[in-house]
């Protein structure tokens, strides 16, 4: 089995909501740049997939992609897909806890009790429509709970569609996996490629970004749909392996451990 | 789906939200040559002020007076190690300071913009990379550059 491409999409989030557009506003990445991906880092990324057949001459088996989206300007996606929720929660214990303890030492100062009003921060719902959200409390981008719904994090962007001819031609079937449980999985995009069919072939990504808004004295995340595209480059060079250069068999691992 | 264009009503004044400036590091392509030349990709958000350089270790952020900086980190490979283990600039310009998202050992640099530049500051990145010890340093140098109107660079 050939490794699988992760496409990895970079969204300036806060440029995108302000220019309703995505034009110039993703940044597009694979693993695939020594098999000769070009344009990785920038709007115009060409996924190589390589692999019609084996270097032995036989059928090569499907190419799988998966994307991954992720938002500039926020807390980056190293951090557990739970992290939001988790850490709104965290700080509302915490916050219990030393409201409880104001009250057992006897005398509530008045800066004590509005430092804790600030640390019970926002909490924003989410429309019917919106994807991939969860109502939970604003976190800034450093992680710590805000009232300002000026510098709050942006949530991820949601793929919420692939098509455009590289699925019309059926060169690629992609699907949507996971969990609707947006705090612990959340969704992502996957497909397979029919690597029998050289070309460069153009598809069309729909993604849905959250912008924060005030209406009627509530904070809502408001979902925003907009599209971006990329293209696959299916080549006729056969699939191997990016440590020898040659066959997909097993890595030339030395007989006995290397030692100091 | 309803239209969604509706325009919200923007703030004119200096956005609340700090400049985050984002490497993009490909660890096994670094580890497997040695160094980062070519496995390296910075962002910043700053674009509509003018930040030229994006997608390569060279970007030069515009930056005002005041404003806040973070630098982040997103690796291509999600199983290897990636961790910004230095900020080294002019002190007299910025003096960044190390911190991790609360709760967990992900580490972010900040640091406050403390004066208004007339030409490109350069700074540099040190990266730590799987179970290398030697920190990794990229060749190009990113900067930190005045807002448009006083930088005199192309």
């Amino acid at each position: 089995m050939a490794q699988q491409h992760g496409i990895i999409v970079l969204f300036d989030v806060e440029n995108a909501l302000r220019t309703r557009s995505l034009e110039g506003n993703t940044y597009w990445f694979d693993n695939m740049k020594l098999f000769g991906s070009e344009g990785v880092g920038t709007e115009r990324l060409e996924t190589i997939v390589p692999g019609t057949h084996y270097l032995d001459g036989s059928q090569a088996t499907e190419q799988v992609l998966n994307w991954l989206p992720a938002a500039l300007g926020s807390i980056p996606p190293t951090v557990p897909r739970n992290y939001l929720a988790e850490q709104g929660r965290a700080d509302d214990r915490r916050t219990l806890d030393e409201l409880a303890g104001l009250d057992a030492a006897g005398g509530v100062n008045e800066t004590d009790v509005r430092r804790l009003q600030g640390r019970v921060g926002k909490r924003a719902r989410k429309q019917a429509s919106g994807r991939g959200l969860t109502d939970s409390k604003l976190l800034d981008v450093t992680g710590r709970t805000t009232t300002s719904s000026d510098a709050y994090n942006y949530p991820a962007p949601v793929i919420t569609d692939i098509t455009g001819p590289a699925v019309t031609e059926k060169i690629m079937y992609p699907a949507q996996y996971g969990s609707p449980d947006m705090i612990y999985d959340g969704w992502y995009w996957a497909a397979t490629v029919d690597t029998s069919r050289p070309g460069v072939y153009r598809y069309t990504m729909h993604v849905q970004l959250h912008e924060l808004v005030e209406r009627n004295d509530e904070l809502v995340w408001e979902s925003v749909d907009l599209t971006c595209e990329s293209s696959l480059k299916i080549i006729n060079d056969p699939k191997r392996n990016g440590f020898t250069g040659a066959g997909l068999g097993v890595l030339p691992m030395p007989p006995v451990p290397v030692t100091g | 789906m309803p239209p969604r264009n509706r325009q919200p009503e923007r703030r004119s004044t200096r956005s609340a939200r700090p400049v985050t400036i984002t490497a993009v590091v490909d660890p096994v392509a670094a580890l497997a040559s040695e160094n980062l030349d070519g496995s390296l990709y910075l962002y910043d958000t700053n674009r509509p002020a003018g930040s030229t350089g994006f997608g390569t270790p060279e970007l030069h952020s515009r930056v005002r007076k005041g404003d806040t900086l973070l630098w982040n980190v997103i690796p291509l490979e999600c199983e290897t190690y990636v961790s910004l283990a230095d900020v080294e600039i002019d002190p007299q310009i910025a003096e960044p300071e190390q911190k991790v998202y609360p709760g967990t050992d992900i580490v972010f640099w900040t640091a406050e913009v403390k004066q208004d530049l007339t030409e490109p500051v350069p700074y540099r990145l040190s990266f730590l990379l799987g179970t290398v010890t030697t920190p990794f340093t990229p060749t190009g140098r990113p900067a930190l550059a005045g807002s448009a109107g006083d930088g005199k660079e192309a």
